[in-house]
């Protein structure tokens, strides 16, 4: 993998994270860190701000006090640097719909300058197990499911240590779900540090180490998350009790 | 659902579809905007073009009165030197050029008037422009033709599309609002817009009856404007009912707006002058000359050619020396020389007029390619600004001309003692002998130009109708098969 | 460098999948096709009607010369055929040809009467316009790069792609720079190769060539600036595109029109008809004047034939030419004015055209393919020169000698004698602008 000579101790951290955008305060002193080898999920109902904190690892908004760290590197001081170590899958993962699985992996690679053979890309789609016929057909006639792991493969194949996820099981029916947790699950047993944001309690518990509760822009609360273990529903509730106004 | 589609069209779900676009026009910027410049544009247009064309016509009638003036005004002369002074006719536009002027900048407006020569329209203004208006110019037919199918495109482009990104299509449909309903509403509220871009024209076409023109006219001319954007109200439409996306709709209508209005109707000029080439004057100019050779030249009356006509006065008047005729033979001669002189020079100016009409007709075709030739013809066709009517001046402008000349003639052989005439040139008496009273100018009738009757104008644009009918029509049945289409399908 | 041209091809190829970019590209290809095509076939037919012209009008002058034998008869029947031919660039840009004449018969006659005899085309195919390689580009290839270039990071952010994009990218240039550049390329190749092949056939300069090329680069460049600096941060592509097309508007018709009608009330210009009325009237008025009137009026223009030879009273062509031009001397300023006019407003309408892009591309292609108004102005000062030759020609035998001698019909001057010289004229002032 290409992290090395980090010396972080997190890769991915948050400290007193503050960001508005038109003079809204997005995200109030956000502070959090996610270990190498780790799945954090990050947990909010509609407008907590998952997603702008996302973005701003991403390097998209830009904090108004505090920092966004990757692997030790201030985000929007080495964009490039930063985005080379991290695989980001969109919501809807939406790639080309008018090339076929095969192409949009190969378009992205040569994007991201990196060669790789088509025995290594098959490889890929194998580890997400995306069919053998799927593979050359166009994106316009997949599932969601096959198109996240479409997006997952190329994220594999980029040899991105960390990854952001926006929302990854919403819209999935239960059988590609399980997939998916299970697909996250190996992912970090192999080394790769992942963070997620979704508003799936128990998807959340299942996957992730710890879980975050995002309310407001504020970090509500933090627990090591054991699967089948019972979860303290009144902080949850509390941290979906929201505004019923809409996500920005 | 195919059953509601069968529209049992009852009026207020359809007002408040058309309610609820203008309510969303009110809150979007972009379409207030647009519809702002549009009537502003509109508007000014019809202003400059209506005050610019008025003077025309006044300085037009003016100079051609005055024209006469100056002619009837000259001295006591030889008749033959009116026949060389000439006299002008303009070319008053017609009360509708304020707001289709077509090719009154492109032809000359006056045009010289003498003997023995057909001269062309001079002056024409195109030539002393400043070449700023070669791609467009502020016309009102310019801008009902070209820029407001564009603002209605802006306005119009998602009225479906928006629906189905948003996911209320299928709401809507779903709690029972036909497709058709829906479809009337947005067409109703599309149509308004084009009602109130079409205001300011029904203004100024109000005062083109003011001026003279047939109500009637003026209501077909907006008629058939109202049909156009009619027309490309409905294409909004289909285009919007087609596509799936606010993006594609937009794309597919600018292209269809860049290809229609932009490009074609320049295609549509070009192919047609190379498929119909037509000579210029001065290479038919040589034939004429041929063919006048053969005439003889009427100064001089002792040329061969007219040696028959000596003859045949000889012996109508029984005498054998043309001193002796009674009238003066000069005069006969030159006569008898404009007379076939002039059915020479029309006999090539008719076959010039119809290959140039044969020319703008195949060019007038394309507007089965294009609604907005249809439109265009069919508006210059309407308001008497079209080639035909230049060419109909021309033919009275000839009339004139051979009118005036003959009638000097016949002063000529009447009035002028022929020892006089070839005496004329003996000394300061002679000269002085050989002339006519100032009386014989007053021959000159008052020439105004006046626009086609409103039947013939009417019935020559009755294809370039039909071809916007034919358009209108194609669209309608393309968005009613569309719609059933769209409302059948069961994802959006 | 090289690295980059990687990222084109994936871009190139990328661009081959997207049919309505293609769709774009080949409308493209084929109106700049046809444009050029129906330009070089017009051109060839202007060059076709020059040499018919040219052999009539020779046969015709030869024919009234056996006819005649005194100078005054002479000069009366025989007519001068002048023209100006289409420059080897004239196909792509046809300019203002179809308004102006570029072709004219004259005699001896008072040349106010003649010069504003115009061979006109056809109105009402004029008033449409004629679809030329300039057209295409100054007017219709913004719009198709609009279109290409619009939703350039709209169409990616609606349908969510962008930010994966931006983060899966090495470096920004890559993705965009690679998309915006492979557009371009396509765009400059679908317009530009049709121009080439037709700048071959006709043998243009590539001085020419070469600056035609940059004008369009530099244009293209523009213009994709302008779409993707409007575009960048929208995720509506449609508003992108109205924005843009507004602009197109505000350049292609408002601004120039507006220019115009400002132009038209600065400038003031005597009426056309006015000058054929005062020529008129003088040419007329002389019939009833003393010879010595006319005479003197002449003379004071032209000294050398203070000595004229008198004859007695009646006709004689001396006289007769000598009104003639008096005619044309009594209209000479107004006539100036006019020309005036015309040339201040090409000139005003520079500083208009500097204001609207498509307009001084279209200026600067039609100068340099000689077809624009200057080029017909210069045309008439050329037609006034030659008029004179042919008067110098005849004065002596009509004022001073007495024994005309048919030979010297050789030494008549033919307007195309001049022709390289003037070429040569026309080159320095199309340096100079």
């Amino acid at each position: 993998m290409t992290n090395s000579g980090s010396s972080a101790k997190y890769l991915l951290e948050a400290k007193s994270l503050c960001v508005s955008i038109d003079n809204k305060n997005i995200l109030s002193s956000l502070s959090f860190s996610v270990a190498k080898g780790e799945v954090y999920a990050l947990l909010g109902g509609n407008g907590a701000g998952k997603s702008s904190t996302l973005k701003t690892f991403l390097g998209f908004n830009l904090p108004s006090s505090g920092k966004v760290l990757i692997d030790g590197d201030e985000v929007n001081e080495s964009l490039d640097k930063v985005r080379r170590k991290t695989a980001y899958l969109p919501e809807n993962a939406t790639l080309y719909p008018h090339l076929t699985a095969r192409e949009n992996v190969e378009y992205f690679l040569s994007l991201a300058e990196i060669s790789k053979s088509q025995s290594e890309i098959d490889k890929a789609f194998e580890r997400v197990s995306l069919q053998n016929d799927a593979r050359d057909k166009q994106l316009q006639t997949f599932s969601k499911g096959m198109r996240q792991k479409t997006a997952i493969a190329l994220a594999i194949l980029r040899n991105a240590p960390i990854f952001l996820l926006d929302e990854p099981t919403s819209g999935l029916d239960p059988v590609a779900i399980d997939e998916f947790n299970n697909l996250v699950r190996e992912l970090a047993t192999s080394g790769a540090t992942v963070l997620m944001v979704t508003h799936d309690v128990y998807g959340a518990c299942q996957v992730a180490n710890r879980i975050g509760l995002l309310r407001h822009g504020e970090l509500v609360g933090q627990f090591e998350a054991k699967q089948n273990e019972k979860i303290d529903t009144e902080l949850v509730h509390a941290a979906f009790a929201q505004r019923q106004t809409s996500e920005v | 659902m195919s059953n509601q589609t069968k529209a049992s069209l009852s009026i207020s779900p359809v007002l408040s579809v058309a309610k609820d676009e203008w309510r969303y026009w009110f809150r979007s910027k972009l379409a207030m905007s647009v519809l702002l410049i549009g009537v502003l544009l509109t508007l000014s247009s019809v202003v400059v073009t209506g005050i610019n064309m008025i003077e025309l016509a006044h300085e037009r009638a003016a100079m051609q009165n005055s024209s006469e003036d100056t002619f009837m005004d000259q001295p006591d002369r030889h008749p033959h030197r009116m026949v060389h002074y000439g006299h002008y006719a303009f070319r008053t536009p017609a009360p509708l050029s304020m707001l289709d002027p077509g090719v009154d900048a492109y032809t000359g407006n006056s045009i010289f008037l003498e003997g023995h020569r057909q001269n062309s329209a001079m002056f024409a203004e195109q030539k002393q422009s400043t070449g700023l208006t070669k791609m467009g110019n502020l016309s009102p037919a310019f801008i009902l033709q070209v820029l407001a199918p564009l603002m209605l495109i802006l306005i119009g482009y998602s009225a479906i599309t928006r629906e189905r990104e948003s996911q209320t299509l299928a709401f809507l449909l779903a709690q029972g609002t036909s497709m058709f309903t829906l479809l009337t509403g947005k067409g109703l509220a599309l149509f308004s817009i084009v009602i109130l871009i079409m205001l300011p024209v029904a203004i100024a076409g109000l005062f083109a009856i003011v001026q003279g023109e047939s109500t009637l006219v003026v209501l077909y001319f907006l008629f058939t404007y109202t049909l156009y954007l009619l027309t490309w109200t409905l294409a909004i439409l289909l285009c919007s009912t087609l596509l799936a996306k606010n993006s594609e709709s937009f794309t597919a209508l600018s292209f269809i707006w860049i290809l229609l209005c932009i490009a074609m109707p320049r295609i549509a000029s070009t192919s047609a002058s190379v498929v119909v080439p037509v000579a210029g004057k001065l290479e038919t100019d040589f034939a004429v000359l041929a063919d006048l050779r053969k005439l003889g030249d009427g100064h001089n009356a002792n040329d061969p050619a007219f040696n028959k006509l000596k003859q045949s006065l000889f012996d109508k008047y029984e005498v054998d020396k043309v001193e002796d005729l009674p009238i003066n033979f000069r005069g006969a001669v030159a006569s008898a020389s404009e007379e076939e002189l002039s059915k020479v020079l029309n006999r090539f100016a008719e076959k010039r007029m119809e290959e140039e009409l044969a020319q703008t007709e195949t060019a007038r075709l394309f507007g089965w390619l294009s609604p907005q030739i249809a439109v265009r013809s069919l508006s210059m066709l309407t308001a008497g600004s079209s080639i035909e009517t230049h060419h109909r001046f021309l033919r009275e402008t000839e009339t004139l001309r051979l009118d005036f000349v003959q009638a000097l003639n016949k002063t000529h052989i009447e009035q002028l003692n022929y020892i006089d005439d070839i005496n004329r040139n003996n000394g300061e008496e002679g000269w002085a002998k050989a002339r006519v009273s100032a009386e014989n100018w007053k021959i000159i009738e008052g020439f105004k130009f006046t626009t086609d009757s409103p039947a013939v104008r009417i019935e020559r644009g009755f294809s370039s109708l039909i071809q916007l009918l034919f358009w209108s029509v194609m669209l309608a049945l393309l968005l009613s098969l569309a719609s059933k289409n769209l409302a059948r399908r069961a994802s959006f | 460098m090289v690295a980059f041209t990687k990222h084109i091809a994936r871009e190139w190829r990328f661009m081959l999948r997207q049919r309505y970019v293609l769709i774009l590209l080949v409308c493209a290809f084929i109106l700049s096709s046809f444009a050029v095509f129906t330009g070089v076939s017009e051109v060839s037919s202007q060059r076709q009607t020059i040499e018919r012209l040219k052999l009539a009008d020779e046969t015709d002058r030869l024919e009234a010369q056996a006819k005649y034998d005194d100078p005054g008869s002479l000069a009366y029947y025989t007519f001068h055929l002048s023209y100006s031919e289409p420059s080897n660039l004239a196909f792509a840009a046809l300019g203002e040809r179809d308004t102006y004449p570029w072709k004219h018969r004259i005699r001896m006659l008072a040349l106010e009467g003649q010069i504003y005899e115009s061979d006109a085309q056809n109105a009402e195919l004029a008033q449409a316009g004629k679809i030329d390689f300039t057209f295409v580009i100054a007017a219709l290839s913004p719009l198709l790069l609009i279109l290409l270039f619009h939703d350039l990071s709209a169409n990616e952010r609606t349908s969510g792609r962008h930010d994966l994009l931006v983060t899966t990218a090495k470096m920004k240039i890559h993705l965009w720079g690679a998309r915006i550049v492979v557009r371009l390329l396509a765009v400059f190749l679908c317009l530009l190769l049709p121009f080439y092949v037709a700048a071959f056939i006709s043998d243009t300069a590539w001085s020419s060539i070469a600056l035609v090329s940059l004008w369009c680069f530099a244009y293209f460049i523009f213009w994709t600036l302008i779409s993707v600096y409007v575009g960048r941060k929208s995720s509506s592509a449609p508003r992108v595109a109205s924005a843009l097309i507004a602009i197109w508007v505000l350049f292609v018709f408002i601004l120039p029109i507006l220019g115009d009608l400002a132009i038209k009330q600065a400038v003031h210009s005597p009426k056309g008809g006015d000058i054929l009325m005062v020529q008129r009237e003088a040419v007329n008025a002389a019939w009833d004047l003393p010879v010595e009137t006319t005479m003197d009026a002449f003379v004071a223009k032209h000294p050398k034939y203070a000595n004229y030879k008198k004859e007695h009273e009646g006709f004689n062509w001396g006289w007769y030419y000598a009104f003639q031009q008096v005619g044309d001397q009594t209209a000479a300023n107004l006539s100036q004015a006019y020309a005036d006019a015309s040339q201040r407003k090409y000139d005003f309408a520079a500083y208009v055209a500097m204001l609207s892009p498509p307009m001084l591309l279209q200026r600067k292609m039609t100068r340099l393919a000689n077809s624009d108004a200057i080029a017909a102005f210069q045309y008439e000062k050329e037609i006034r020169s030659f008029h004179a030759e042919l008067r110098e020609f005849y004065y002596p035998w009509l004022f001073l000698e007495n024994d005309f001698d048919k030979a010297v019909l050789s030494d008549l001057p033919n307007f195309n004698n001049n022709e390289n010289q003037h070429k040569k004229q026309n080159k320095v002032d199309t340096n100079e602008r």
